[in-house]
């Protein structure tokens, strides 16, 4: 320690980042020719020690997220040239020790350890430590030295450490585990390019062997407990290394925590981020979402000007350009959610939700920090279903995952409002209850599932809430934009082209196979011509858009989706759905809010109705009636369609993506089945009550 | 470090612990999974800890940082406060 202090000419800066640097005891023998070529370093180092934020300061864009081979946790590898030799560097979860039985942290382990099956074991190890929070962190740098591989130790948020008045002799902390030790500040980007050089140094030599006085601890001799002497061996050397102010705590996080997890004053704090948090992806997503739709609509006109062949017109526009705008309309939102969701997560915020949450949230059987996605699925599912990474416990993130879409997404609204205005057209207070009631049973069925999962399909109930209260820090821009570049990358390249296929398979059965138009709309046209020659060019253009009308209905109807609405027709009776509707719910699957401008072509009131003339929309479904005269959307009808479409798996995009979260085709299907099940049942009790009330 | 504690005051739960109290643990009641992710975060047996917040779930301090725990898990670990003047976390805080 005195060396360090003794030191004191120089700035705190000097100190932390000596000039000069001296190897000691390290020895370093040349490297066999044949194991020169791809080196991997794998980083590992506790949460919340910047490990992600140094492996973008290593690796940048060039970052490429992976499943570990069978399982859902990912990894990040980066290529990155030092010194004209190509590195493969590997983010591994973040991981406490090595013996950790969760999921994730043992992935981490096995995979630094070369245990996995055909994954051979990194070249060197990169241990980031956490510099304000020695201690802890040295734990598992310790466990790492005694695996006797090539190490480098980045002791990260040196900055951090010096605002805090740590200091922290590196010298000495090199000495005493053996290894090379390089202070860095991951953040700002300080210490980095020392961090490359002695990565190269390592990538062009042969292991490193740890010094000779680290032993490995409590083979037999510990009775009590093998962590023990582990934790006595970290407590010393960081009680060697530092300055004694350092052991001395920083009092704002304490502060801060007073008010921050507090049962009253968390919750109400909590309550207003997350109100901040839905505003962003709910409200502010709306613009860019409505810039995407306008983009595609323009790119879809200009295409349609350019190709008059019909056929490859509308596969063009409505298959092609309709399908791309439809999966792009989903990033606004993935990228705020995925960004507000990084920059809480680096502040320490994250982990106080879920402190807070847990206790509320466990009696459903769900962790605390599940509340943010489920709040998220109110937005939209998809991003909902990606943000359920945030639950660490794989049971509790399915369950989550699970019961996310029966939240109202933004897309029930336009079924909503259409409902609304058949059944209270007079009524904006009755039609506010509907809403309203929409809501919350989505939120009631959601939380009902999830305690009935919890009992049935995924016992074992939730995992008892430890958690790390990290110290409050501001968080990292760079970190926050890789990492939402990183989600909208994915879900663009694995959803989307499957998303792309769903909905030109949806495009191709409510187009196909062709008929002719109908004789009264062929009789219409013929009409118009005439009256146009006569000069009447306004009622001639009125029959026109009605012979149009009445073409694309009846393609409609004779189409694959009309003819599957007639095949399932007997199945949907019950709920008092003609096949109409049915014709609806099919091309709905590509997105709920469809089934309003299908119902609008298939009762002949023209697509442009659903998006410019909603009351003549609304006017024609009012009378719509049955062959028999009866009008199709009674009391009963609607309230069973709401009640349908608020409980039903009627989104395929999210299904793709619940298939990549869950990384299995059971889980997907297991929720359309589960969901439609539900939405079928409660759509029959509810048409049943009303049919006979009213 | 080795801390020797002299003054044992008496044995308490974790979850009974008041805050602001330093303390030994003694034993942890259970040995499944809980208690393996406990000690990988430095709760086991002859460490000193320290209840930040008290409650369900509670918060304490162990080994450098602060820890949200259920109490439910609290229960099951048992502690010797030890005496304030022999407790250096308590000095410290």
């Amino acid at each position: 320690m005195s060396d360090f202090h003794s030191n004191g000419s120089g700035s705190p800066v000097a100190e932390i980042f000596p000039r000069s640097r001296q190897l000691g005891k390290i020895t370093i023998a040349p490297l066999p020719q044949q194991i020169k070529g791809a080196f991997t370093l794998a980083l590992v180092g506790n949460p919340n020690a910047g490990k992600t934020t140094l492996f973008n300061a290593l690796t940048g864009l060039r970052a490429k997220t992976a499943n570990f081979p069978g399982t859902t946790v990912e990894r990040r590898i980066g290529k990155t040239t030092i010194g004209g030799q190509e590195i493969t560097l590997v983010d591994l979860p973040g991981l406490y020790g090595l013996e950790s039985s969760a999921p994730e942290e043992k992935l981490a382990s096995d995979a630094m350890r070369g245990r996995l099956a055909g994954q051979p074991a990194p070249d060197a190890v990169l241990v980031v430590v956490d510099a304000t929070n020695l201690e802890r962190n040295l734990f598992l740098a310790g466990e790492v030295l005694e695996l006797k591989r090539p190490v480098i130790v980045a002791l990260n948020m040196m900055d951090m450490a010096e605002r805090e008045n740590i200091r922290i002799d590196v010298e000495k902390l090199r000495a005493e585990l053996g290894c090379v030790v390089v202070p860095v500040a991951a953040r700002t980007g300080r210490g980095i390019d020392e961090l490359r050089r002695e990565i190269e140094r390592l990538a062009g030599c042969a292991a490193i062997e740890p010094a000779a006085h680290f032993k490995t601890h409590c083979v037999t001799t510990c009775a009590t407990c093998p962590y023990q002497k582990r934790y006595e061996w970290t407590e010393s050397v960081s009680a060697k290394v530092m300055n004694a102010a350092a052991l001395r705590r920083p009092q704002r996080t304490e502060k801060l925590d007073k008010f921050l997890t507090h049962p009253v004053t968390g919750v109400v704090a909590f309550l207003a981020v997350m109100l901040a948090f839905f505003f962003l992806i709910f409200w502010v997503a709306k613009i860019p979402m409505q810039l995407i739709d306008h983009l595609f609509a323009t790119i879809g006109t200009w295409v349609a000007a350019q190709v008059t062949q019909p056929d490859l017109q509308s596969l063009l526009v409505n298959g092609v350009i309709g399908g791309v705008g439809g999966i792009l309309v989903f990033l606004p939102q993935i990228c705020i959610l995925f960004f507000a969701l990084s920059l809480l997560e680096d502040t320490g915020y994250l982990a106080r939700a879920a402190f807070v949450m847990d206790k509320i949230m466990r009696k459903l059987g769900l962790p605390g920090k599940a509340f943010v996605p489920l709040l998220s699925a109110h937005a939209c599912a998809i991003p909902a279903v990606m943000a359920a990474r945030v639950v660490e416990n794989p049971r509790d993130r399915l369950a989550t995952i699970l019961v996310a879409p029966l939240m109202a997404c933004s897309a029930r609204i336009p079924i909503y409002a259409m409902i609304t205005a058949l059944l209270f057209p007079q009524s904006p207070f009755k039609a506010a209850l509907v809403f309203t009631g929409a809501y919350a049973t989505g939120i009631f069925f959601a939380l009902g599932m999830a305690w009935i999962f919890q009992r049935t399909i995924l016992p074992g109930g939730s995992k008892p809430l430890v958690i790390e209260l990290p110290p409050y820090r501001l968080p990292g821009l760079r970190t926050a934009f890789l990492h939402t570049f990183d989600r909208a990358k994915i879900f663009v390249k694995q959803a989307g082209t499957i998303i792309l296929l769903i909905s030109l398979l949806l495009w191709t059965l409510s187009h196909y196979p062709k008929s002719a138009p109908p004789a009264a709309a062929a009789a219409m046209t013929a009409q118009a011509a005439q009256l146009e020659k006569s000069g009447d060019k306004e009622q001639a253009d009125e029959l026109r858009a009605t012979a149009g009308h009445l073409t694309a209905q009846s393609a409609l109807q004779n189409s694959f989706a009309g003819k599957i609405g007639h095949v399932i027709e007997p199945a949907i009776k019950p709920l008092g759905f003609d096949w109409q509707i049915g014709i609806g719910i099919i091309s709905s699957f590509a997105a709920r809010e469809v089934i309003v401008s299908t119902l609008a072509v298939v009762y002949g009131v023209g697509e442009d109705a659903a998006e410019q003339n909603r009351t003549s929309l609304y006017d024609t479904l009012r009378h719509a009636a049955r062959s028999n005269g009866a009008p199709v959307f009674t009391t009963a009808t609607c309230m069973s369609l709401l009640v349908y479409y608020i409980l039903a798996a009627q989104c395929l995009a999210t299904s793709v993506v619940v298939r990549r979260e869950t990384n299995s085709l059971k889980w997907p299907l297991f929720q359309i089945f589960y969901m439609t099940g539900l939405a079928y049942i409660a759509a029959f009790i509810v048409y049943h009550i009303f049919l006979n009330l009213v | 470090m080795t801390t020797v504690i002299s003054t044992i005051v008496h044995e308490t739960r974790l979850d009974e612990l008041p805050p602001r109290t330093c303390a030994v643990v003694r034993r942890i009641e259970t040995d499944g999974e809980d208690i393996q992710r406990l000690k990988t975060l430095g709760l086991c047996v002859g460490r000193q800890i320290e209840v930040v917040k008290s409650g369900d779930p509670l918060i304490i301090k162990i080994f450098g940082s602060r820890i949200g725990l259920s109490a439910s898990l609290a229960a099951r670990v048992w502690l010797e406060v030890c005496a304030p003047v022999a407790c250096a976390l308590q000095n410290l805080s």
